[in-house]
C-alpha cells in the first residue's frame, strides 16, 4: 500500500472519557491513529478495550472529548450536528454487528435509505442500489423483507447499504458477530472483494482469523494503542 | 382475589399510564352517564304507575276548525273536545278508564300566602285508571266529577305537602286557594308521583268538573269546536292496540259524520272530506303524554352520540395504554408463558387489570357527571330545572357502573390477547427481532388513534357547528331593544279580581311601576314577547277576498299605550296607541309589515279596515304600521300580527309588563316585588325577569347543545391528543434502534422530526377525512337543530381541520423531538 501526503483518516490525541455516577471511564487515551486511501485496517483488542467507542467517533456518531480528527484534511472534530450528518451521510458507510435493516423497508429501501438523505433524483438512486447489489450478489432480493432473509444475506444488504453512497470509507463493527463461520467467511470475503475495488475499510473484530484479511492490524488496550503491524505474512 | 390485589399494585406502580387511563374513562363514563339521566328521565321512564304499560294515548290528527289550545302536554293533534271526550269514555268498552287531563298554571295560596305553580284539572277516572294509591287521605274519583261546578275538593302532591304543610297529616280539610276559588285538601298523591306529563311537576289536581266553564258562543263543556284536553287510557287486559283503536274509531267516525260534521260552517267539500275520516290513533302511553318527548329526542340523540363519541375516544385510550404496557411486559409475560402459566390465567389478569382502571374510572366518573348535570342546570331555564332532578340518581349510577364494566372487558380484551400471544417465548429470547416485532400491536395502535382523530375531527366539526348556529341566533335581528328591559306577569284574575276591578288594577299597576326611580317607560300586553306563546286568529282585512280554505289567519297580541316606544320597536306609519284608546272609543288596531303584505296592504295599510275573531263587519281601523319585529321565538319568522289595544276589550284579568329603566336591571327586579305587594299582597308576581333573560330561555336550547357539543369535542380533542402523545411516544421508544440507525447513516435532526410528524400527519389525514365524512352524517341528523347554516358549512369544517392539525402536532411534537435526539450509539450498542 502507497502512502499518500494527506491520510484519509487522521487523528491526533483522541481522549474520550464517560461520566457515570461519579465515576470516569477513560475509554479512549491519547490515541493517535491514521487511515491511507485503499487501506483495509483492522482494530483488535479484548472486550471493553474501546474498539467501538473509536469507531463510533470515526464515524461522527460520537465526539472526542480531547483531540484532532480531520477525514481528507478537513478538520470534523467540531462540527455542527447538522454538517455531522451530512458528513456520515456521504464520507462513511457503516456496517452493525446486528446489520440494523430496518425491519419496514424492503432490501431496495434500505440501501436507497442513505441516499434519500441526499438530493438525488430518484433515477440515480436506483441506479446506484441495483450497482450496490450488484456487488453483494443480492439483486434478485430486492423486493424482499429484511426479516425473509438469513442472517448472512441481512449483512450483505447492510453492506450494500455501506456502500451505496461511495463513501471515503467503511466503517465495520464486528461485521460476523452475529453469524455462523460459514455466513461470516463469506460476508468478510465480500469487504475483501471490495477492498480490492479500491475501498477504504475499518474493520473491529476480535477474531484473528479474519484480521489477516486487512493490510493492518490496530491492537487496542483499555483504551490504548499497544501495536501497530502489518499482520504477518503467514497468517495471510 | 390474587389478581384483584396484584391488579392493584399494577395500577399503582404505572401512576402516569393508570392516572391517564382513569381520567379519560372518568370523562367518557361520566359525560354519558350525565347525558343518560337526562335521557332516562325524559325518554325513557315510564310513569310510576300501575302496569304503565297498558297504558295508551289518543289523538286525532286531522283538522279541528274553531279553537284549540295545546300545551306542554303535546302537539295540537292529539288534543279534544269535551263533549267527544264525554262520549268516547261513556261508550267505550276496550279500556277499563278513559281519562282526560289539562294541566294549567295557576296562583295558588295556602293560609293567605300566594304563590304560582302549576295544576292539572282532571276527570274522575284519572286516578283509578292511574291505579296509584295516596300518600295519605284519597284520590279523586267519578263522584268528584259529576256536577259541574259542585266538587271543591282537591289533591295536592306530596312535595307541596311536605313544603308547606310540613307532612302533617292534619293538612287532609285545610283549604287551598287555586285561582280564587277555595278546595278541600282531600287527599296527597305518593311521593313519586308528578303527574302524567313528563317535564311538568304539578303540585294539585282537580276534578275537570270544575273547570270555569265559561265561553262563547258556547260553555267549554257543550263546545265541539274547542279542542283542549288530553286524553289517555288503560287497555283492558288481552286487548292490543289495534283492536282498541278499531273499537274507538267504530265510536268515533258516527260521531264525526252524523254529529259534528254539521256543526262545520264554511267548509269546503275537501276539508270536510278530510274532517270526517280522521280517525283515533292509539299509541304506547307508559311514559305518559307530554311534548318533551318530541322535543327532546333529537337534542338528546344528539348529544348522546357525542358522549358516546367521546366514550369511545377514552377507550381508545385505555386499550393504547394497556398495550403499550403489555409490550413492556412481554418479557414478564414470556418468563410466565414459559414457567407454564396457561394463556387463561394471564387473560384474567390482565383482563382484572382493565376492569379495575375501569371501575376506578367509574367511580371518578360520578364526579364528572355531577358537574355535567350541575352545567346542563345553569343552562336549562327554571322551568325545566324544577322539573328534572339534575343530582345523581341510582340508576345512573347503575349505568355508569355497567359502562365501567363493559368498557374495561370490550377494551381490555385485545390488549391481553395481544400481550399473552403465543410467540412471546420466541420474542422474548430473539432481542434482534425488537426492529420488526410488534407489527400487529403497532397498526392496531396506530388505528385506534387514526379512529380517535376521526371521532375527534366529527366532534369537533358538530360543535363548531352548534356554535355557529347560536351566534346566528345571538345575531338575530329581533325588531326591539331588549337591553334595560326588565317584564313580568300577574294575573288578579286568580286572584279573585272581576274583570272591571281587574282592568282598574292592571292600569295602577302600569302607572305605580312609571313612579319607580329611573324608569323612563313602562307597557303592557297580554302575550309575553319571546316566551315561545302564540295566539293566532282568523280576520277579515278591507280589499282581502275570504272564503273556506283562504288562509286569513294571522298572530295577535292585545298591549298598552306606548308599547312600540318602550320595547324599542319602530312604528313605519300612522300612531300606535294612546291613553285615549279605551273601551267606547273606535276600536283600533297596529299592524306589521308581514301582515300588510299578506293581507295586500303594501304601505297604505293606516287607514284601512278589518274585523278580528269571525266578526264580518270591518269594524276595527288600522291606525299604525310597524316595522317587524319577532313575536314567540326568536328563531322563528316574523309572522303576520296585529296589535289591539288591551283596553279595548272589556275581560283583560292577566297581563305581562314591560319597564325599561336607565338604571340597571338588578335595581328594577329588586323594586318590582315590594311595589307589587303593597298594590296587593294577594297577587304572586310571575316571571320576573330581565328580557335577555327572556331571550336566553327562549333559545336555551341552542345554547346548552352547543355549550355542551363544544364542552365535550374539547374534552375529546383532548383525550386523542393523549392518544397520539402515547402512540407517538411509544412508538419513538419502540423505533430507539431504527432512528438510531438512520442517523448513523445520515439523517439530521430536521429528517428525524419529520420522520415522526409524517407519522402524525398521515394519522391525522386519514382520521380527520374518516372524520369529516362522520361529521357530514351528523351535520345532516342535526340539520333541524342548527339555524342559519347548513350541516356542511365550509368555515366551520375548516376551522375544525386546523384545530384538530394544531392540536396533533402539539402532541406529536415532543416525541418528534425526542426522536431527535436518539443517540446514533444506539444503533452500535449491542450487546
Ligand atoms: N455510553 C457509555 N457510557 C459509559 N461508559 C461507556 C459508554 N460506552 C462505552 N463505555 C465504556 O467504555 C469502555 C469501552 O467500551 P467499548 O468501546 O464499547 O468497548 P469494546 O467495543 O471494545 O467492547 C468500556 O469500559 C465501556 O464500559
Ligand atoms: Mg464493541
Amino acid at each position: 500500500m502507497t502512502t499518500t501526503e494527506t491520510p484519509l483518516i487522521h487523528m491526533r490525541g483522541i481522549r474520550k472519557v464517560f461520566h457515570t455516577d461519579e465515576v470516569e471511564t477513560h475509554a479512549l487515551s491519547d490515541v493517535h491513529f491514521d487511515i491511507h486511501e485503499g487501506e483495509y485496517v483492522a482494530i483488535s483488542g479484548p472486550s471493553g478495550c474501546g474498539k467501538t467507542t473509536l469507531l463510533s467517533i470515526l464515524g461522527l456518531l460520537d465526539t472526542p472529548s480531547a483531540g484532532e480528527y480531520s477525514i481528507a484534511g478537513e478538520s470534523v472534530a467540531r462540527l455542527a450536528p447538522v454538517d455531522r450528518a451530512r458528513v456520515r451521510n456521504q464520507q462513511i458507510g457503516f456496517i452493525f454487528q446486528a446489520f440494523n435493516l430496518i425491519g419496514d423497508l424492503t432490501v431496495f429501501e434500505n440501501v436507497e435509505l442513505p441516499l434519500t438523505y441526499r438530493d438525488m433524483a430518484a433515477s440515480e438512486r436506483r441506479d446506484r442500489v441495483q450497482a450496490a447489489l450488484e456487488k453483494v450478489g443480492m439483486t434478485h432480493r430486492a423486493r424482499h423483507f429484511p426479516a425473509q432473509l438469513s442472517g448472512g444475506q441481512q449483512q450483505r444488504v447492510a453492506v450494500a447499504r455501506a456502500v451505496a453512497g461511495e463513501p471515503a470509507i467503511l466503517l465495520a463493527d464486528e461485521p460476523t458477530g452475529n453469524l455462523d463461520s460459514k455466513n461470516g467467511e463469506s460476508v468478510m470475503e465480500l469487504l475483501r472483494e471490495l477492498h480490492a475495488g479500491g475501498a477504504s475499510i475499518c474493520m473491529v473484530t476480535h477474531d484473528v482469523r479474519y484480521v489477516a484479511h486487512a493490510d493492518r492490524e490496530v491492537a487496542l488496550f483499555d483504551g490504548k494503542i499497544v501495536a501497530a503491524h502489518e499482520p504477518s505474512p503467514a497468517m495471510r | 382475589m390474587r389478581h384483584f390485589t396484584l391488579a392493584l399494585r399494577i395500577v399503582r406502580k404505572s401512576p402516569f399510564v393508570s392516572t391517564v387511563a382513569v381520567l379519560s374513562l372518568a370523562l367518557g363514563i361520566g359525560a354519558n352517564a350525565a347525558i343518560f339521566s337526562l335521557f332516562d328521565q325524559l325518554l325513557l321512564r315510564a310513569l310510576p304507575v300501575a302496569a304503565p304499560h297498558e297504558l295508551v294515548n289518543l289523538s286525532a290528527p286531522g283538522p279541528k276548525p274553531g279553537s284549540t289550545t295545546c300545551n306542554q302536554q303535546g302537539s295540537c293533534e292529539e288534543i279534544f273536545s269535551y263533549p267527544m271526550y264525554r262520549d268516547l269514555e261513556r261508550s267505550q268498552s276496550v279500556l277499563t278508564g278513559l281519562v282526560a287531563h289539562r294541566a294549567f298554571g295557576g296562583s295558588f295560596a295556602v293560609r293567605d300566602e300566594p304563590f304560582t305553580a302549576e295544576g292539572v284539572w282532571v276527570s274522575g277516572s284519572y286516578f283509578p285508571t292511574l291505579g296509584i294509591q295516596p300518600a295519605i287521605g284519597r284520590l279523586l274519583g267519578p263522584a268528584d266529577d259529576e256536577v259541574p261546578g259542585a266538587h271543591d275538593v282537591v289533591v295536592i302532591s306530596h312535595a307541596l305537602w311536605m313544603e308547606r304543610y310540613g307532612g302533617a297529616p292534619s293538612a287532609i280539610g285545610e283549604r287551598l286557594v287555586v285561582n280564587g276559588v277555595s278546595y278541600t285538601i282531600v287527599g296527597v298523591a305518593p311521593a313519586n308521583f308528578e303527574g302524567a306529563t313528563i317535564g311538568s311537576r304539578p303540585l294539585a289536581w282537580l276534578p275537570l268538573s270544575m273547570y270555569p266553564n265559561t265561553g262563547t258562543p258556547q260553555p267549554l263543556f257543550e263546545s265541539r269546536r274547542r279542542y283542549w284536553l288530553y286524553v289517555f287510557g288503560r287497555l283492558k287486559p288481552g286487548v292490543t292496540l289495534e283492536q282498541a283503536s278499531t273499537a274507538l274509531n267504530t265510536l268515533y267516525s258516527p260521531i264525526l259524520a252524523d254529529v259534528e260534521a254539521p256543526l262545520q260552517e264554511g267548509m269546503s267539500d275537501a276539508t270536510m272530506q278530510r274532517f270526517v275520516t280522521r280517525r283515533i290513533e292509539v299509541t304506547p302511553g307508559q311514559r305518559g303524554q307530554s311534548n318533551i318527548h318530541r322535543e327532546a329526542k333529537t337534542p338528546l340523540l344528539m348529544l348522546f352520540s357525542v358522549t358516546g363519541i367521546v366514550l369511545l375516544i377514552a377507550c381508545a385510550n385505555v386499550a393504547n395504554l394497556l398495550l403499550a404496557r403489555g409490550a413492556g411486559r412481554a418479557t414478564e409475560m414470556g418468563v410466565r408463558l414459559a414457567l407454564g402459566a396457561s394463556r387463561r390465567q394471564l387473560v384474567t389478569q390482565l383482563l382484572t387489570e382493565a376492569v379495575v382502571l375501569a371501575l376506578l374510572g367509574g367511580v371518578a366518573s360520578l364526579f364528572v357527571a355531577h358537574w355535567t348535570l350541575h352545567l346542563i342546570g345553569t343552562l336549562l331555564p327554571p322551568i325545566a330545572t324544577e322539573s328534572l332532578s339534575l343530582s345523581l340518581q341510582p340508576s345512573v349510577m347503575l349505568f355508569a357502573g355497567l359502562l365501567a364494566l363493559g368498557t374495561g372487558v370490550v377494551f381490555g380484551l385485545f390488549p391481553a390477547l395481544h400481550s399473552t400471544r403465543a410467540d412471546l417465548i420466541s420474542a422474548i429470547r430473539a432481542g434482534a427481532s425488537q426492529m420488526t416485532g410488534g407489527k400487529a400491536a403497532s397498526r392496531f395502535r396506530t388505528t385506534l388513534v387514526t379512529v380517535q382523530v376521526a371521532l375527534s375531527m366529527a366532534l369537533l366539526v358538530s360543535a363548531g357547528l352548534f356554535i355557529k348556529s347560536l351566534t346566528n341566533v345571538s345575531r338575530v335581528e329581533l325588531g326591539a331593544d331588549i337591553d334595560q328591559l326588565v317584564t313580568f306577569a300577574i294575573s288578579p284574575g286568580r286572584a279573585g279580581y272581576d274583570s272591571t276591578r281587574a282592568s282598574a288594577f292592571l292600569a295602577r299597576v302600569e302607572e305605580e311601576l312609571a313612579t319607580i326611580p329611573g324608569v323612563t317607560g313602562v307597557t303592557s300586553a297580554l302575550v309575553p314577547l319571546l316566551a315561545g306563546n302564540n295566539w293566532g286568529t282568523d280576520v277579515r282585512v278591507q280589499g282581502f277576498a275570504h272564503g273556506p280554505d283562504i288562509d286569513a289567519n294571522a298572530r295577535l297580541n292585545r298591549v298598552g299605550p306606548g308599547y312600540l316606544a318602550t320595547m324599542g320597536m319602530s312604528l313605519l306609519a300612522g300612531r300606535e296607541f294612546t291613553h285615549a284608546d279605551v273601551l267606547g272609543a273606535t276600536p283600533v288596531a297596529l299592524v306589521n309589515e308581514t301582515f300588510a303584505a299578506k293581507f295586500g296592504l303594501g304601505r297604505d295599510a293606516v287607514g284601512k279596515f278589518m274585523g278580528i275573531d269571525g266578526d264580518d263587519s270591518l269594524t276595527v281601523q288600522i291606525v299604525g304600521l310597524m316595522k317587524d319585529a319577532k313575536y314567540s321565538d326568536v328563531k322563528d319568522p316574523v309572522p303576520p300580527l296585529f296589535f289591539t289595544p288591551w283596553r279595548q276589550v272589556a275581560n283583560t284579568t292577566y297581563l305581562v309588563f314591560y319597564v325599561r329603566s336607565s338604571l340597571p336591571s338588578a335595581q328594577l327586579l329588586a323594586a318590582i316585588p315590594p311595589l307589587m305587594r303593597r298594590l296587593d299582597a294577594t297577587i304572586p308576581v310571575e316571571e320576573l325577569k330581565t328580557m335577555p333573560q327572556q331571550v336566553r330561555e327562549n333559545v336555551f336550547l341552542d345554547r346548552m347543545i352547543s355549550i355542551l357539543s363544544a364542552a365535550f369535542a374539547v374534552l375529546a380533542t383532548l383525550l386523542a391528543g393523549i392518544g397520539l402523545y402515547g402512540v407517538l411516544s411509544y412508538s419513538v421508544t419502540q423505533r430507539t434502534r431504527e432512528i438510531g440507525v438512520r442517523v448513523a447513516l445520515g439523517a439530521n435532526a430536521a429528517r428525524v422530526r419529520a420522520l415522526i410528524l409524517r407519522q402524525v400527519a398521515l394519522m391525522v389525514g386519514i382520521g380527520g377525512l374518516l372524520g369529516i365524512t362522520v361529521a357530514l352524517a351528523l351535520g345532516r341528523a342535526a340539520q333541524s337543530l342548527l339555524f342559519g347554516l347548513e350541516g356542511h358549512d365550509p368555515l366551520v369544517f375548516a376551522a375544525s381541520v386546523l384545530l384538530l392539525a394544531l392540536v396533533a402536532f402539539a402532541a406529536g411534537y415532543a416525541p418528534a423531538r425526542r426522536a431527535a435526539a436518539i443517540d446514533p450509539m444506539q444503533a452500535l450498542r449491542y450487546d
